[in-house]
């Protein structure tokens, strides 16, 4: 799955330890999900929807669309 | 990262984030049943066989009570970790104790069918203790959390 998360983390000028500190997660995941290894569960990926009070849709994007 | 979370690195010797209480919370239970199985099945068999079935059988009752009182701790630990983290510790414990079960099994086998005998000469070759378990375990864990760690970076 694709998605913005390092864009938007770069726009608050957030380093991915503050991310993982604000969402609860450890960095690794935060690199993980920013490099498309790893898509987050459904209330992670709500958590960062409401951080960045963005849409869940306009966070992550299916492949192929 | 965050410090409430448990992280896998504060278990494994030698890496920055280790921690001896952390490891001892984890793995004390554990260790302990080691260090019973090394006096009673490898140190001192001699002498542990010669006791009385009852005591026996209290030393091997304590070893695998210890080794529930461990389950109880890392599920705790894993319980603990953020989703990813807690992803690759599930997939490597399971596979390191598959691996262990899959190991002294065939072992087993093999040495009832003489196998070692033939190869090394007469002697003890059961690994079936939980000294043994415990040495596995740790090579199994260690190997299959780097190799499943590797997939998300």
């Amino acid at each position: 799955m694709k998605n913005r998360l390092r864009e938007l983390r770069a726009a608050k000028e957030w380093s991915q330890s503050d991310l993982a500190d604000k969402l609860g997660v450890s960095r690794q995941t935060i690199n993980a999900i920013e490099t498309e290894k790893y898509d987050p569960s459904l209330p992670l990926a709500f958590k960062m929807a409401r951080l960045f009070k963005q849409p869940i849709e306009d966070i992550f994007e299916e492949n192929g669309k | 990262m965050n410090n409430k979370l448990s992280f896998p690195d504060e278990i494994a010797f030698g890496r920055k984030e280790y921690s001896w209480r952390r490891d001892w919370q984890v793995n004390g239970w554990l260790i302990f049943a080691t260090i019973i199985s090394a006096l009673a099945d490898i140190m001192f068999p001699h002498i542990v066989s010669k006791w009385p079935a009852h005591w026996q059988a209290i030393v091997v009752l304590v070893q695998f009570l210890a080794i529930s009182l461990w389950a109880r701790s890392l599920v705790r630990w894993i319980r603990g970790m953020d989703e990813l983290q807690r992803r690759i510790t599930v997939s490597a414990v399971l596979f390191a104790v598959s691996a262990t079960f899959f190991l002294i099994m065939l072992w087993h086998r093999l040495n009832a069918a003489g196998l070692f005998q033939a190869l090394f000469g007469p002697g003890h070759w059961n690994i079936g203790t939980v000294c043994h378990a415990y040495l596995l375990l740790t090579i199994f864990y260690f190997s299959s959390h780097t190799f499943f760690t590797r997939r998300y970076q």
